[in-house]
Parts: C-alpha cells; sequence; structure tokens
C-alpha cells in the first residue's frame, strides 16, 4: 500500500523541531491573546450546567461524564491533549450544522439582499485528528466540482491545522484501511507527534512551515537533534498504525469495484435491514456534506435563506415533488451510502469519502458495525468468480458501468 | 436462552413466522438481528445488554420488513407497552405478529459491552427502576427464567426529576436551552421511537412550516418540545430516545415528566393493553381546569 | 447565546410593553371580544387576536411560533365547557394544554406568561378583565428575550431592540 502520507523519508529531520508540553500551552495562548481564534479538542462535561443539582440529574449512570468535542478556546488551558476522539468531527467549523447564505427584506417592491461574508479571519486548529483532517481535504474535491463553494473554500483558506498523532482510539477505527494513518497530515499544514516532555512538531505544508517560523519562540533551538526522541517518534508512530491495521484490512480498490458492480447483490441489500434511518451517523462523519438550503421567515418582509447539515438515510433525502421515492426502504438508503463513499466518490475523486475514524459504528446504537460490513464486502470482493470484470484503471473513469439492475 | 431459542426455531421451522427479530451477539456487544433460518435461532440471546427497543422495526413504514411477512419478535416489558401503543393506533393488526415475551429484571445504562453484566445501583438504566411489566401480559409467548426486580439505582429517574422540579425557573430555562441546542437534528430520538410513526412528521412537514429545521437553539427547542408533547401518554419509557442520541440529550427525563403530569392530570398510565384509549384524544367532562380563568 | 441578551434596567422595563397574541375560538371568546370593543370597555391594546374555529383546533406549535415571533405572552381562550360549537373541541384543548402548561413549566418558561381562559360570547366584561390581567402579568414577567436570544436574530429585531434601550437611557439622563 502506498502511504503519500510517509514524511519520514521525505521530509528532513532538520525540519522536526521540539515544544514541550508548557511551550504548547503558552503559544495557544499567544495566539489567542492576538485575537486568532484557536480550534481544538476540549474535555466537557456532558450535563455542564451552572446548577450542579441539574448536573446530577442529567448524569446517567455509567456514562463517562466527560466526552470530547471541537471548541473555539477562550484559554489556553482548555487544550486537551489526552488524544481521545471528540464526538462531533471537524466538519462543523467548514460546513456548519446551519448557515446563514443570505438575509432578505422586502419594503413594498424593493428586495434587500445581505449577503454573509465569504472571507475569513486567519484562525487555527491545534490538535487534530489526522482522520479528520484528511476528511476536509476529501471534501475539497466536491466543494470545487463543477461550483467553487465560496464559504467553504473561504474557511478552508483562512485555517491552518496541526495534527496531533493519534494513538488509535479503538476496534472501530480503520484509517488504514482506507490509505490514511494515525500520523497522517493529508489536509493539514504539520504534526505534532509526542515524545518525552512534549512533542516533535513536523511541518507538511509552507503554511506548517510559516506557523512553525511565526512561533518558534516556544519551540527548542536547534531542531532535528535528539536521536532519542526522534526514535521515540517513530516507534509511537509505528505502534499506532500497527494497531489500527489489525482492526481491518480491505483492497479498497476491489471493494469499489465489487461495490460499483453488485448493485442488486442480496449482501447489499441485506446490509440495511437494523439501520433506523436515525441520521447519526451522517452527522458525526467527517466526509459526509449533504446539506439542504431552507427558507426562514422571521418576520413580515424579512427572513434568513440558510443552509444546514441533511443526510441521506432519511425517507425525504429523495423524495421528489411528484411523490415518487427512488430510495423508498432503508435497504436501498442504506446501500446508497456504501455506494457513494466507497465506489460513486472514489470513481469520480479518486478518494474514498470516508477516512476510517469509526464514529459511524460507534454512534450506531442498532449495531450497524462498519468495519464488519466492509471486511464482508471485501471478502466477497476478493472470492472469485463472483465480480464481474471490473475498470481497467480503476480510479480513473467517470460514469460507471451499465448495471443490471431491474427497475424497482 | 435455550427456550427462547428452541421457540424460535419452531416458529420458522413450522411457518407460523416468517422471520424472528431478536437480540444478538455482534463484535461492539447485542445488537438487533432479523432470523429467517431456523439454524440461526441460536444467534438469539437474552441478557442485560439487550437495552433495544425491537419494535421500532414493526413500523408500518417499513416496507423491508413488512414485506418479509408474518413478524415473530421478542419484546421485554416496555416494548410490550409499545406494541399495545401500535394496536392501539391501528398501526398493526394483531395477527401480523407473533409475541414473544421475555422476563426481564431491567438492562444497563451503558449496554454495548462484549459481556453481559450483572445489573446494581450504579450500572443499571435507571427508567427500568419500578417497571410494572416485567411479565408483560399482551405476549403469545413468555419466556426465561424469573428475573429479580431491577436494583435501585444511585438516582432513580422520578428523583432526578424532582431535582429539576425544584431549581428556580430561570436554572431550568438555563438547563434544557443549553442541552436542546445541542440538538443536531439528526432525528435518531423520533426514527428508533416505535410510537413515532407518521406518514409525514410535523417536522418535515414544509406547507407550511412548523418546526423550522436548521440546528440552532430556536428550531431545536420547537423540535423537542413538539417530540415531547406528541408522545404525552404514548411513551412507554423504552428510553431508546436518549441511548440513540448522538449529543448525549437526557430525553428519558423529559419524558418521565410527561409521564408524570399525564399521570397527575388524568389519573393514566401506560399499559400494554391496546382497549384502554389514550389520555390525548380522549376526555373527561371533569378533567382539571385550575390553570384556566 | 448571549449576544443578543439584552440587559435590563429598570428605565427598560418601565418603557417596556408586552406583545401578546391572543388564539380564540369564533364562537365565544372572538364575539365575546367584539362585545368588549362595541361596549367601548377600557383595556389594555397590547392584544393581537388570532381567530380560530376552536380551540381543539389550536396546536401548541402556534404558541411556540408565537414565542419565535417575538410575543412575550399567549392568550388561549374559548368556550366554556359544555358550550363548544362543535361539541368537544374545548374539552381536546383543555387536555392537552393542561400538558403544555404544566410541560413549559418543567423547561422553565414563566407560567405568567401563558393565559388560558374560557369567555363566552356575551363576557365582555371578562375578556377584558382576562387582557388586563395577562398584559400585567407579562409586564411582570418581562420581555421574553430568553427565547428570542436562542437563534440569531434578524436585523430588525435587534435594532428595536437597541432603539428602545437607546430611548430608555435618553429618558434617564433627561
Amino acid at each position: 500500500m502506498t502511504d503519500s502520507t510517509d514524511t519520514r523519508s521525505e521530509r528532513p529531520v532538520s525540519e522536526r523541531c521540539f515544544i514541550s508540553e508548557a511551550g504548547l500551552r503558552d503559544l495557544t495562548a499567544d495566539l489567542l491573546e492576538s485575537g486568532t481564534e484557536v480550534i481544538a479538542p476540549v474535555a466537557e462535561e456532558i450535563c455542564a450546567s451552572p446548577s450542579a443539582v441539574a448536573s446530577a440529574a442529567c448524569r446517567m449512570p455509567g456514562e463517562t461524564p466527560v466526552e470530547i468535542e471541537y471548541r473555539r478556546l477562550t484559554d489556553a488551558a482548555e487544550l486537551d491533549v489526552s488524544r481521545g476522539l471528540p464526538v462531533l468531527s471537524l466538519k462543523g467549523f467548514f460546513l456548519p450544522e446551519h448557515e446563514a447564505l443570505f438575509c432578505w427584506e422586502q419594503r413594498g417592491t424593493t428586495i434587500t439582499i445581505k449577503p454573509v461574508p465569504t472571507t475569513f479571519a486567519p484562525r487555527v486548529v491545534l490538535a487534530a485528528k489526522p482522520c479528520d483532517s484528511a476528511a476536509l481535504e476529501i471534501v475539497d474535491k466536491v466543494m470545487n466540482w463543477g461550483h467553487e463553494d465560496e464559504l467553504w473554500n473561504g474557511r478552508r483558506a483562512a485555517t491552518t491545522i496541526i495534527n496531533l498523532t493519534c494513538p488509535s482510539i479503538d476496534e472501530s477505527c480503520f484509517c488504514t484501511a482506507v490509505d490514511l494513518a494515525p500520523d497522517s497530515t493529508k489536509g493539514a499544514d504539520g504534526l505534532l507527534i509526542p515524545v518525552e516532555g512534549g512533542y516533535l512538531f513536523e511541518p507538511s505544508t509552507d503554511r506548517g512551515r510559516e506557523f512553525a517560523e511565526a512561533h518558534k519562540r516556544h519551540f527548542a533551538s536547534g531542531c532535528g537533534g535528539e536521536e532519542h526522541r526522534n526514535r521515540q517518534a517513530e516507534d509511537e508512530r509505528a505502534a499506532a498504525r500497527t494497531r489500527v491495521a489489525a482492526n481491518l484490512e480491505i483492497d479498497a480498490a476491489s471493494v469499489r469495484d465489487w461495490i460499483d458492480t453488485h448493485f442488486e447483490d442480496p449482501l447489499l441489500a441485506a446490509l440495511g435491514a437494523r439501520c433506523n434511518g436515525c441520521g447519526a451517523c451522517t452527522s458525526v462523519c467527517p466526509t459526509c456534506h449533504c446539506f439542504d438550503i431552507i427558507d426562514e421567515q422571521t418576520g413580515v418582509g424579512q427572513g434568513t435563506r440558510r443552509r444546514c447539515w441533511d443526510g441521506c438515510q432519511s425517507r425525504l433525502f429523495t423524495l421528489h415533488a411528484s411523490g415518487h421515492n427512488p430510495r423508498d426502504t432503508q435497504g436501498a438508503r442504506y446501500r446508497q451510502r456504501l455506494n457513494h463513499k466507497f465506489a460513486i466518490y472514489p470513481l469520480k475523486f479518486g478518494e474514498v469519502l470516508c477516512t476510517g475514524c469509526g464514529r459511524c459504528t460507534r454512534v450506531c446504537h442498532a449495531g450497524q458495525d462498519l468495519v464488519e460490513i466492509l471486511a464482508a464486502i471485501d471478502v466477497a470482493a476478493r472470492r472469485p468468480g463472483t465480480t464481474t470484470s471490473p475498470q481497467e484503471d480503476g480510479g480513473s473513469s467517470a460514469a460507471p458501468p451499465a448495471e443490471e439492475q431491474v427497475a424497482s | 436462552m435455550n427456550e427462547l431459542r428452541d421457540l424460535a426455531r419452531q416458529l420458522l421451522t413450522d411457518g407460523t413466522v416468517r422471520v424472528i427479530i431478536g437480540w444478538e451477539d455482534g463484535r461492539r456487544g447485542a445488537r438487533p438481528v432479523f432470523i429467517t433460518d431456523p439454524a440461526d435461532a441460536d444467534k438469539l440471546i437474552f441478557d442485560t445488554r439487550c437495552a433495544h427497543n425491537l419494535v421500532t422495526y414493526l413500523d408500518p413504514r417499513r416496507d423491508d420488513v413488512v414485506n418479509l411477512g408474518r413478524i415473530g419478535i421478542v419484546v421485554k416489558g416496555c416494548d410490550a407497552k409499545a406494541v399495545a401503543g401500535l394496536l392501539r393506533e391501528a398501526q398493526v393488526a394483531r395477527d401480523d405478529v407473533v409475541l414473544i415475551g421475555v422476563r426481564c429484571g431491567g438492562v444497563l445504562e451503558e449496554a454495548e459491552l462484549r459481556e453481559a453484566l450483572e445489573l446494581n445501583a450504579d450500572n443499571v438504566a435507571p427508567r427500568c427502576y419500578g417497571c410494572d411489566n416485567r411479565e408483560p401480559a399482551l405476549v403469545d409467548y413468555l419466556v426465561g427464567e424469573a428475573q429479580p426486580e431491577p436494583p435501585r439505582p444511585t438516582m432513580t429517574i422520578d428523583e432526578r426529576v424532582a431535582a429539576l422540579d425544584e431549581l428556580p425557573l430561570e436554572e431550568r430555562w438555563a438547563f434544557w436551552s443549553e442541552q436542546f441546542s445541542k440538538c443536531v437534528r439528526c432525528y435518531a430520538c423520533r426514527q428508533v421511537c416505535p410510537l413515532c410513526v407518521c406518514e409525514l412528521c410535523v417536522a418535515d412537514k414544509t406547507r407550511p412550516q412548523w418546526i423550522e429545521p436548521a440546528a440552532h437553539a430556536r428550531g431545536n427547542v420547537s423540535w423537542n418540545i413538539t417530540r415531547a408533547l406528541h408522545l404525552a401518554g404514548r411513551c412507554v419509557g423504552c428510553g431508546e430516545c436518549e441511548r440513540f442520541c448522538p449529543v448525549g440529550i437526557p430525553l428519558t427525563l423529559v419524558n418521565r415528566k410527561l409521564q408524570e403530569i399525564v399521570a397527575q392530570r388524568f389519573d393514566y398510565v401506560v399499559s400494554d393493553d391496546p382497549e384502554k384509549p389514550a389520555p390525548i384524544g380522549d376526555f373527561r367532562l371533569d378533567d382539571q381546569q385550575e390553570f384556566i380563568k | 447565546m448571549s449576544e443578543t441578551m439584552v440587559k435590563r434596567t429598570p428605565a427598560a422595563d418601565e418603557a417596556f410593553e408586552p406583545r401578546i397574541t391572543a388564539f380564540v375560538c369564533n364562537w365565544c371568546t372572538y364575539t365575546g371580544a367584539d362585545l368588549a370593543g362595541t361596549s367601548r370597555l377600557q383595556m389594555a391594546s397590547n392584544v393581537r387576536i388570532i381567530r380560530l374555529p376552536c380551540t381543539g383546533r389550536i396546536d401548541p406549535l402556534f404558541i411556540i411560533k408565537a414565542f419565535e415571533r417575538g410575543a412575550d405572552g399567549v392568550i388561549v381562550s374559548g368556550c366554556h365547557p359544555a358550550d363548544c360549537h362543535y361539541n368537544s373541541g374545548n374539552y381536546h384543548a383543555r387536555r392537552r394544554f393542561a400538558v403544555f402548561y404544566d410541560f413549559l413549566q418543567f423547561l422553565g418558561v414563566d407560567p405568567r406568561r401563558l393565559t388560558f381562559s374560557w369567555v363566552s360570547a356575551s363576557e365582555g366584561a371578562k375578556w377584558r378583565d382576562v387582557v388586563n390581567e395577562a398584559v400585567s402579568n407579562v409586564r411582570a414577567a418581562g420581555p421574553f428575550h430568553a427565547y428570542r436570544a436562542l437563534a440569531p436574530d434578524p436585523p430588525a429585531v435587534v435594532d428595536e431592540i437597541d432603539a428602545l434601550l437607546a430611548a430608555a437611557e435618553e429618558g434617564e439622563g433627561a
């Protein structure tokens, strides 16, 4: 498996600079003081309330009272470096759950449109999960397909993202199976690798280098030295990759081709049985990006047009104005999710629309397990005689082959 | 467990049902399973991890399931109440389902575990305490050993509701508006609820649009109030809404408060008797009206 | 959430005129309100009336919508039990609003903002009393900024609130 995120051989060791834990917090404090928005994982009480009584009433037994979320920091002390997985991905900072596109006001026959700004103040994401940053680069493709999405692009252009190597989370992670890694810098500008006393920082883009340069007083001088730290960093990364790889290994290309040519296969149809169509998976997913556009009338002659997250697992997603619904069963909708992520998007953009973060599996309380599902498809794909002839070059065809689909 | 498996095997073999919906062991814990082959009946389990209310799969809009034919479904007490709700509202025909009741002693709050745990005050789901339907009556079969009562949790769900009730108004508003602003409008609560079966949910209505779809706090408050009110007198307290919520809104507290209101106002408690009419939609000439001038 | 919360000052409070939406049934309360008008009864003018065929038609969502759109308080009023033009609409409303009233308080909404009444076609004076009492209760409860602060306000509402505050402060300084 070619790993384009393997920075070990490409990045000169001299670019790796050490920053202590305290140094990282000081850097964060500096950013905040200069008025820069800093987004980072924060440990939050699920049942936070100014009222202790309300907090106690809300917290259910066995529940970890604290969960991690990406938040805009108000103080450097909030920065959580425990490397747990935030509940929601970074997606919401680039494609918010709901965002105004413009406001309108109508007086008589005069309509005034007030557009929202499409340029954004520079901001920094610290200690991002590699699966979350990689998702942004993957979604960049569709956000610039045909039409360039100014709000998405504006936010992307304004944001410097520094990843923090992931230790792997649990048995539902599978980033390595989709050509990523716990130390990937795809979609990001640099990587922090935990070592004794702090982190080694490796910039991976010019913006990352500028970031290091701008904050160099927080880094130890003489970057690239200290053999034992370099070794620790390599060991850390290798161990994490091994842990994740143990969860799932698939041939993403043959999975793609199998899904593409087995639309009517009973295996795909059966996978949606448990699914409730609740949409939790699409909400927590870092690469799901479908949105709906709604008009909110907030008063006589005034309103706001917003876009807000939508999900393909809802029955309404493909409901036509005529009343016809081409995906009228949960089986069809769930099949669509797999199809879009692992076949359609890769065929169209050359990227799997999934970063293996495992959130969908963890959040599905009906027991839908993407690791299990992908493993099953991989097995079917590799079984001789069950595949129709796949694309010659797999990744570059624009249109999927004709399916043996009958009208349903 | 063997009793359950043998019964399932029998019902499938003799064609009484075309599918059995029950629980099985998955990689991450217990989860729903659809069994059509009698040989697979051994997959069925029942233990303290089986929190899922399988009655959600009886939703008449689920063509996938409806088209399978007559369904056998395993139900705990709360689940059986949900079936009664669907029967009461003519969403399901009694002859279309075979109900396999299990004797239940409660489930874990944190149910997604590889191994089942014995229940105690610190791990039991608070909503189980005081359950009045541990040997469901509505069922066609009742299997499993008699179970002890669910242990009293450290803080019962009624105590939690009472604690909130005692707070001053502003603190309650601050708490609930904070909780509802977490909502991402995935509608998991609605999708998994066995009683949420409307052909077109009012939240999806666009002509006119009563509930703002955007996930801002204002739209979320409207949605969460409506969801709760539309379940008043219907909610069976299975807790699935809260379990499925990806952002951890304590919906069982909302639902429990509504159960209390309905009990106090109309002397009504949800049961698994489909003949008993639901309180909203019904009325008495001497209903309370002290709040009306 | 708190960016649009407005600071309460005594001056702003005094300048505050509650906005109340009343959902009333056509056959009883609407007619009763009309009688209050034709009888030239003096009453607070803060109430906008929305006419429905019956209280049984009133969905709690109407009330939520009123709060979303800027109402500080709401009145729901209809025929007395046994007098409903459609026989039982008000009985259904009675149950529905009993639950709604209790539930909204649990969520932290001040019960002074919700007024329910039975006002018949001949009870013009009662309608006046209901209105005056509702306005007085909502005035005491204050503007319902907490509800409007739930989402970004359209600029017009924020401007209005700012203008109100500015005027109040001017009055204080004068």
